[in-house]
């Protein structure tokens, strides 16, 4: 199973790794995408809901989820 | 059921605990086992000889290094008092001596649950790369050095900073060839050869507590990341994981070696990496985490090692959290004067 998929999280975004016993907490937006991620939606439909759901434009919503596309690769989880 | 009589020593529940007190208390959990705990200390002033909810009566021992016969007699003596049909010793000094005496405490009708010479010898550090090999884990670059000359020959190739270590006791972080030298000689004074030269390897720390049941199969195991320690690098406040690579290499011990009784694997995992850097060869004082979620490993033995029912679930949730927490008992001076005059309280 992906790691993605293993995360333990809570709707007040508390994130906790099973396999390596690390936590975070996220705002609503990296909750909001991981969610998303996690339910397997691909990128242009991420983009799509983050745009609907948070009144942001393409290019905001762009540069949101691939900040934090790029810090999950950074601990391994993505 | 007619009560069972256990024996669990390590009962120094201090700021560097031993595991008796948490094994006492899982053994008490079990209710179904009735179990009437006798505590063996080595002073009088071991906390475990006051927790009376969890420590029945305390017996204050020989020390295991003196004459191996003194040592069994006076477990005797316990089976005669108060009755004895099984110990879990819980401290490294005391296994060889009741590995060398198992035999005659089965005779005795005094059962234990341990691993066999040879496999408490694989704790020795000089033995890790085998066994991480065998069970398919990394481990830091280790060199077993008997000289001087090999130390700084081994640090040229391990690269500073290094851990010198003794083979079975205390580590220490060198960051220069004179201070690794200096930590050589006073762990050669302490703990004789061979000195143990290791490559520093930093990450999260992760260990595992499992049961090995001397046939190959697992009676259950635990994993935990430390999340805040002493200074002393024990264990305050840890949580459970599953780290899929540390519990399979501690699944492989268990089968590639029959591994019997409990055992401890310490670990650094570094992103993928899981490298191995300690196998104790008894419970770790962290171990009331596995009963807690679910897991209660110390009743799994005596019910294994006497023929009894035992639940084989070894699942359980990761994200529980283990705090742990001082508190203070205040009781009559009458049990310190008995664990100090008469050797047993109360």
């Amino acid at each position: 199973m992906p790691r993605l998929n293993q995360l333990a999280l809570n709707e007040e975004g508390f994130v906790f790794d099973p396999t390596t016993g690390d936590s975070f907490l996220l705002n609503k937006t990296g909750l909001f995408i991981i969610e998303r991620l996690r339910e397997n939606k691909d990128h242009e439909e991420v983009l799509e809901s983050l745009v609907d759901a948070f009144e942001v434009t393409a290019e905001q919503a762009e540069r949101d989820i691939s900040d934090f596309q790029t810090r999950l690769k950074a601990i391994g989880l993505h | 059921m007619d009560k069972i009589f256990v024996a669990v020593s390590g009962i120094n529940a201090v700021d560097n605990p031993g595991p008796g007190v948490a094994v006492a208390r899982s053994l008490k959990e079990d209710e179904g086992l009735g179990v009437q705990v006798a505590g063996l200390a080595y002073d009088a002033m071991e906390p475990g000889v006051y927790m009376d909810w969890v420590v029945d009566r305390s017996f204050v021992m020989p020390y295991p290094s003196g004459k191996g016969q003194d040592y069994i007699d006076r477990l005797l003596y316990i089976k005669d008092s108060f009755g004895l049909d099984f110990v879990i010793p819980n401290l490294d000094a005391e296994l060889p001596l009741y590995i060398k005496y198992a035999d005659q405490l089965d005779k005795a009708g005094i059962k234990t649950f341990l691993p066999t010479k040879e496999q408490f010898r694989l704790r020795g550090k000089d033995r890790l790369v085998e066994v991480a090999e065998k069970i398919r884990i990394r481990v830091p670059e280790t060199r077993a050095v008997h000289s001087v000359d090999a130390l700084v020959e081994a640090i040229g190739e391990i690269e500073l900073p290094v851990m010198v270590k003794g083979s079975y006791y205390q580590a220490y972080r060198a960051y220069t060839t004179q201070e690794a030298v200096g930590y050589y000689n006073k762990l050669v004074a302490e703990w004789g050869y061979p000195i143990i030269v290791q490559q520093v390897v930093t990450g999260d720390e992760l260990n595992v507590v499992g049961v090995g049941d001397g046939d190959g199969e697992l009676l259950g195991m635990v994993g935990m990341k430390k999340m805040w320690i002493t200074s002393q690098g024990k264990v305050w406040t840890g949580v459970t994981v599953k780290n899929e690579r540390m519990l399979d290499a501690a699944a492989s011990l268990v089968h590639e070696f029959k591994w019997r009784g409990p055992f401890e694997l310490e670990c650094i995992v570094s992103g993928e990496d899981v490298f191995l850097i300690e196998i104790n060869p008894r419970f770790p004082a962290w171990c009331y985490l596995a009963t807690g979620v679910g897991l209660n490993l110390p009743a799994r033995i005596v019910r294994r090692a006497l023929g009894l029912p035992y639940e084989i679930g070894t699942d359980y949730e990761a994200g529980k959290l283990f705090v742990r927490y001082t508190y203070e008992l205040v009781t009559s001076m009458d049990r310190l004067q008995a664990a100090t005059t008469r050797g047993e309280s109360p």
